[in-house]
């Protein structure tokens, strides 16, 4: 199966102007850009709540085209979940697990089924389960973040967008989250498409990437490749993952040529001393 | 998604912007009355001439205020047909099984409909004109007397004021809200009454919460930076009464005059 995006959208001020992309199943693509770059305007083409003006957008044997006025997009928002940018506020029901069988609810899964799916998501999610039945508004703003992402999840889509998915969380619910998403793309093959100002996790995580800057798709490439143009990307007012920052001011200092870019802690490790034991063996 | 002309405001260079709020709250609530004198069809052509200058002199596009009118549009025809079919008097104009049509009821209608639009016309010119921030100031100092009587005048324009700048924000906290239960399934625009009815309780319980989330955070910021209510509060902007709005109560005052003298003569 093979997603063509193709959506040219003179939309008001060409919010998206004539991008042309493809996401490839079960694949982790990041959108980075900066603020009003057309990244979220993009992505909310893809489960239909925008309609592109000019172009189509295809998912799977899905077809979304300007001229088509009504057209039933549930069976597309079925299988493309999309977890909003402070998920959070759109809780409302009385408790949390509730809250997560709505999705399922509403796509015609029997009420049986679909607290079957919530208990399961909110395990994956990792909210201990004395909080399943507790209003979603006595919990933590990261619980609350839990519980939202769980309903997306119960819909059990095969896409899941994610808009700056952790925004606004403390550094280990980031990393928890993240961690998440990486698992479900890698063990359930699920598809994700992320908008992320966070450039290690960009980095990190994601097959591609996809830069994006008034309303233009400028680069895409593997993480490496989008990352070795560093200036490209300072030039958006972009910038390069923290290993890749430290690396270039260790190399300054030891008056040494830049490397390939590297994301993960470990790597970053290896490069350093691989650059200690070469600075040593210079002396 | 939300289209609004009427209540929306259109920062530009005119006479009418210009104007003091003051004059503009005080001729607006005078032309509500005075709208009422009108009972003939010269009174209700001075109306809409009136009406017509005051678009012309401030410089918003005419299409643009007719885009505003246009969702009033039911409520106008239907106060236009529930008049014409259901007042008498006058010749009868047209039958048709239970519906009759007397002369005096079309008349009445077309005025109505007439005296509808001129006000709208004119309150929203107010509004498109005018800064919500002018019109509160502006109504804060007109309602200043009923202080002395310990009416909490500043409170109840600071409500307002509030008000009016959350609109947008809600606007759009509601707009992404209803796509993000949109995105879960929920359907607001189709199905059966019932079912969109259902539909809404997903959008107005988080509506409410960030509302209320939001009031709680916006009292914390404001006594944060030392508000203390109304008494030794300084303004920015001072409100000037100039020599045109002494002009524009004057016009006014002429307007009120001919909508007498022409109900008084009874010309037609």
């Amino acid at each position: 199966m093979t997603h063509i995006y193709n959506s040219k959208t003179p939309f008001e001020r060409a919010a998206l102007d004539h991008v042309s992309l493809k996401i490839s199943s079960g694949s982790f693509t990041s959108l980075i850009g900066h603020t009003g770059s057309g990244k979220s305007t993009l992505v909310q083409h893809i489960n239909g709540l925008l309609r592109p003006s000019s172009g189509s957008i295809s998912v799977g044997d899905f077809v979304i085209e300007p001229q088509k006025k009504k057209q039933d997009l549930k069976p597309l928002r079925a299988r493309v979940g999309y977890v909003f940018q402070y998920p959070e506020h759109q809780l409302f029901e009385e408790t949390a697990i509730k809250d997560v069988c709505f999705g399922p609810m509403n796509f015609g899964v029997s009420a049986a089924e679909a607290t079957k799916r919530a208990e399961e998501c909110l395990t994956l999610v990792g909210l201990p389960s004395l909080f399943w039945h507790r209003s979603p508004f006595d919990l933590s703003g990261g619980q609350m973040r839990r519980v939202a992402i769980a309903g997306v999840l119960a819909v059990h889509p095969e896409v899941i967008i994610l808009d700056e998915p952790t925004a606004g969380l403390d550094p280990h619910g980031q990393k928890e989250i993240m961690e998440l998403f990486h698992k479900l793309n890698k063990n359930s093959k699920l598809t994700i498409i992320m908008v992320t100002h966070n450039m290690g996790d960009a980095a990190l995580y994601s097959d591609q990437i996809l830069v994006m800057e008034a309303g233009q798709l400028k680069m895409s490439g593997a993480p490496e490749e989008i990352f070795s143009r560093e200036q490209d990307l300072r030039n958006m007012g972009l910038d390069v993952p923290e290993t890749m920052v430290f690396l270039d001011k260790l190399t300054d200092k030891l008056g040494l040529e830049k490397g390939r870019p590297v994301f993960t802690l470990s790597e970053t490790a290896d490069r350093v001393a691989d650059l200690l034991n070469g600075g040593a063996a210079h002396v | 998604m939300f289209n609004l002309v009427i209540g929306q405001y259109v920062p530009m260079e005119s006479r009418v912007h210009r104007l003091d709020p003051r004059s503009k709250l005080i001729s607006v609530f005078l032309f509500v009355i005075i709208v009422f004198l009108a009972n003939s069809w010269l009174a209700n052509i001075v109306l809409l001439l009136f009406c017509y200058a005051g678009i012309l002199e401030s410089r918003i596009s005419l299409p643009f205020i007719f885009r505003g009118l246009r969702s009033i549009l039911v409520i106008i025809l239907f106060t236009f047909f529930l008049n014409l079919f259901f007042s008498s008097g006058g010749r009868l104009l047209l039958s048709l099984g239970w519906i009759h049509i007397y002369q005096n009821a079309l008349i009445q209608s077309v005025f109505i409909v007439i005296r509808i639009l001129v006000i709208i016309v004119v309150t929203t010119l107010l509004t498109l004109t005018t800064s919500p921030m002018e019109i509160t100031d502006g109504m804060e100092n007109l309602l200043s007397p009923f202080k002395k009587i310990k009416l909490p005048v500043h409170e109840f324009a600071l409500m307002m004021s509030i008000s009016l700048r959350f609109i947008p924000t809600l606007l759009e906290e509601t707009e992404k809200i209803i796509k993000a239960q949109a995105a879960r399934g929920s359907d607001f625009t189709s199905g059966s009454l019932k079912n969109r009815m259902k539909a809404i309780v997903p959008l107005l319980v988080p509506l409410f919460v960030s509302a209320f989330k939001r009031a709680e955070d916006l009292a914390m910021a404001m006594e944060a930076r030392g508000y203390h209510g109304d008494t030794g509060r300084t303004r920015l902007h001072k409100l000037v009464w100039n020599r045109r709005d002494t002009v524009m109560m004057m016009i006014m005052a002429l307007l009120a005059a001919i909508l007498i003298l022409v109900r008084v003569s009874g010309c037609w």
